[in-house]
């Protein structure tokens, strides 16, 4: 009887549970240790490897309102690690909630940066794939205005940017389409360097593009963006929501291996009923 | 004729979108753009017949008071104050009420709906796994095992358990995952190669109908 | 020019495909498709729908008919009418939703057409189309009331998917729908193996019309393709033991 009733706990128990659970940290962050990944290091280092002077990235908006809980945090981190460095940065959007995520950006920043000399956040424009490749092809005259409504010839950063090469790295935060296929065979050989910074579910996806050399660096998830936060020494929301995600995942595994012991003695008990 | 025409239409945009990715010149690529730019007036346009379909479902369910009709009303009332709101503020960006409405609508009501959404599926990976996890069979105790590497080398508080849970987790993820993802991606992209030139060279005509 | 190579293997292994597709499609040669038992489990699933008297819902996906996603919608768009003629066979109610406003029309057509050929043009209903919106999780919600309030019998799912893939599978498995689902986006294969009954992986999507058409030219662009993936892996072979012996040859070959 019990048996039975632990391999079909009813799904709305599981839901509370789990509800429960990912509350708890949420409101009180338990601190749990975080050691950072190969991944989120090669990153790191590759923003330090960076010139203030000469380097220009560009930051690919590319994350949807509702994948933001697991984007936005590693968008934040790295923006803040950029201006840090006082490296300029352009962002682009090329799903329709990336300009307001951007702005949300711009204002963590706050006065770490000088919006229009080391920042501006261009704007979205629609096409998927197609778009990325005109704004590859021409990125000084796509956008006439940036999102905030200036002339793209009155903004200072803006006088640097002739061609995609004047982009030195490409950072491109996603949660679907458009995002790394597309920038992968859009971007010309010789060009810019590209980075992601992905969705959780997407990550087995992009590794065998991580190891072959096309990502030049790679953050995974939410637990990409809390290490990063980590290594820029400002642990934030990335950080703290890793208590209730670190959570959720023991919550899961614990009804799988419930659901599987009770399992194992139901067989067990049918075989010696048998006998 | 009835289908000739649209074949020729296919035809010639996949042939200028195809041979201005391989080939750089400036006429070609003036056509690309061209095209491009009447790509997105044309899904412009397709939002606008698609909206109309919703209306019309909508309307109707309004009309004859079917079940959940009150849910059509709140959907037909949102989508209008979203475009009135929407189109105002974009073609009036002095109006700063108008941009502040705009962006609390996004804020306060489309964030935290999409986010909800998203959310849900945490609980559902929940008990989708619980119940489809099962030592049914040898290839399912794989599986099962896998995974539970795998979730547990993610969690850092695993990690506080068994320093060696990242370690194996990040190697069946770089190693035994990456090689079957290989050979399944270079299988889909042949697969798309392969049905795109169908497509573009008029061999598979199903999506123009069945008229001659 | 993007690289030689790359336009060298694009003419090479079109004209592979092409090749093969015409000898099929002029029955020089015959291949045979192996069995695919989630393209068998459509018809049980619209025939428990029938029995129940309970529609059956499908969905084309995410994917629109502009980008990359395109081949696995129109792949998605062979089945679709294998569905409506099953549908239309069973007098049983399909109900189709749309996210891509671009595809939607094309499925209103389609539907309505292969209704009309099946002899049953009162089938087609101006909401058996539905297109719910284009944001994503927007879709999702509608798709999932749609389960709910209508408790679809049959779930067949096919085509590019993204996050919202679970909440479909898990949303017709809590309804109790019987599940058919495919999808060339790896990511979201690994949900629909989990919640769905049955499950077609990677390039098996690209199988279905040639499958359930038995068409030569379909069957033939699927015998293209493994030829190019045999090609493919004679390559990977070859790079493989060329970089074993510190050659780069392949490697520069393929930047040129």
């Amino acid at each position: 009887m019990w048996l039975e009733r632990l391999q079909n706990i009813d799904r709305r128990v599981i839901y509370t549970v789990l509800l429960i659970v990912l509350l708890g940290p949420m409101i009180k962050p338990i601190g749990i240790p975080l050691t950072i990944n190969k991944t989120t290091y090669q990153m790191y280092n590759l923003i330090e490897s960076l010139n203030p002077q000469s380097d220009i990235v560009m930051l690919a908006m590319d994350y949807s309102v509702a994948g933001a809980a697991d984007v936005h945090p590693q968008a934040v981190a790295v923006a803040k690690h950029l201006a840090n460095r006082g490296i300029k940065m352009v962002m682009v959007a090329f799903v329709p909630d990336g300009p307001m995520l951007a702005e949300r950006v711009l204002n963590i920043l706050g006065d770490r940066v000088t919006y229009g000399e080391d920042i501006v956040n261009l704007g979205y424009l629609s096409g998927g794939e197609s778009a990325v490749k005109k704004f590859i092809d021409e990125p000084a005259t796509t956008f006439p205005r940036d999102h905030r409504g200036n002339a793209i010839s009155s903004l200072p950063i803006m006088s640097n940017i002739k061609t995609i090469h004047d982009f030195s790295l490409i950072v491109d935060f996603q949660t679907g389409s458009p995002g790394y296929q597309d920038f992968l065979r859009q971007l010309p050989a010789g060009g810019p360097l590209y980075a992601a910074g992905i969705v959780t579910v997407s990550v087995p996806n992009v590794m065998p593009y991580l190891d072959s050399g096309q990502f030049a660096a790679l953050l995974p998830g939410l637990r990409g963006g809390a290490e990063y936060e980590v290594l820029i020494g400002e642990p934030g929301e990335g950080a703290a929501r890793m208590d209730a995600q670190s959570l959720g995942h023991m919550v899961i595994v614990t009804f799988i291996i419930v659901g599987n012991v009770a399992y194992f003695f139901s067989k067990r008990q049918e075989k010696s009923g048998r006998r | 004729m009835k289908r000739g025409v649209p074949l020729l239409i296919v035809f010639v945009v996949g042939f200028v979108m195809l041979t201005t990715y391989f080939i750089k010149n400036p006429t070609l690529g003036q056509a690309r753009t061209l095209l491009n730019n009447w790509g997105v007036i044309v899904t412009a346009f397709s939002v606008g017949l698609a909206s109309v379909n919703i209306l019309r479902i909508h309307s109707a369910r309004i009309a004859n008071r079917r079940s959940g009709w009150i849910n059509s009303v709140a959907l037909i009332l949102t989508m209008f104050i979203f475009i009135v709101v929407g189109i105002y503020s974009r073609h009036n960006p002095d109006n700063k009420a108008a941009a502040q409405l705009f962006s609390n609508l996004f804020d306060y009501a489309y964030s935290p709906f999409s986010a909800t959404m998203y959310a849900m599926i945490a609980f559902y990976v929940a008990s989708a796994s619980y119940r489809a996890f099962r030592m049914r069979s040898f290839e399912a105790t794989l599986l099962l095992t896998a995974a539970l590497l795998v979730m547990l080398g993610n969690a850092p508080i695993a990690e506080q358990i068994w320093d060696k849970f990242p370690v194996i987790g990040n190697w069946l993820l770089n190693v035994v995952n990456t090689t079957g993802q290989r050979g399944i991606a270079i299988g889909v992209a042949i697969g798309g190669f392969a049905t795109s030139l169908r497509i573009l060279l008029g061999f598979d005509r199903g999506h123009l109908g069945y008229g001659e | 020019m993007t690289s030689y190579f790359v336009f060298g293997t694009f003419l090479v292994l079109g004209a592979i495909i092409i090749g093969v597709l015409m000898a099929t499609h002029s029955g020089k040669i015959a291949p045979k498709i192996r069995r695919i038992p989630a393209l068998d489990s459509i018809e049980e699933a619209v025939g428990r729908a029938t029995e129940m008297g309970r529609p059956v819902h499908y969905s084309p996906g995410y994917g629109e008919i502009t980008t990359s996603t395109a081949p696995q919608t129109f792949a998605s768009f062979d089945v679709l009418r294998y569905v409506v003629t099953l549908t239309a066979r069973y007098n049983t109610q399909l109900i189709v939703t749309c996210k891509s406003p671009q595809s939607f029309p094309i499925i209103q057509e389609l539907v309505r057409e292969t209704y009309l050929a099946a002899g049953k043009p009162d089938m087609f209903h101006e909401d058996t189309v539905r297109f719910i919106s284009e944001a994503q999780f927007a879709w999702a919600a509608g798709v999932l009331g749609i389960f709910n309030r209508e408790k679809v019998a049959a779930n067949i799912m096919l085509g590019y998917f993204m996050a919202e893939s679970l909440l479909f599978a898990e949303g017709g498995a809590q309804v109790g729908a019987i599940q058919v689902a495919g999808t060339g986006n790896l990511a979201q294969t690994a949900f629909f193996v989990a919640a769905c009954d049955y499950t077609l992986i990677g390039e098996e999507l690209y199988a279905g019309g040639a499958y359930l058409s038995n068409d030569p030219g379909k069957v033939g662009n699927l015998a293209g393709q493994d030829v190019v993936k045999f090609l493919t892996i004679a390559f990977i072979v070859l790079g493989t033991v060329l970089a074993t012996f510190e050659s780069n040859w392949l490697l520069e070959l393929t930047a040129k």
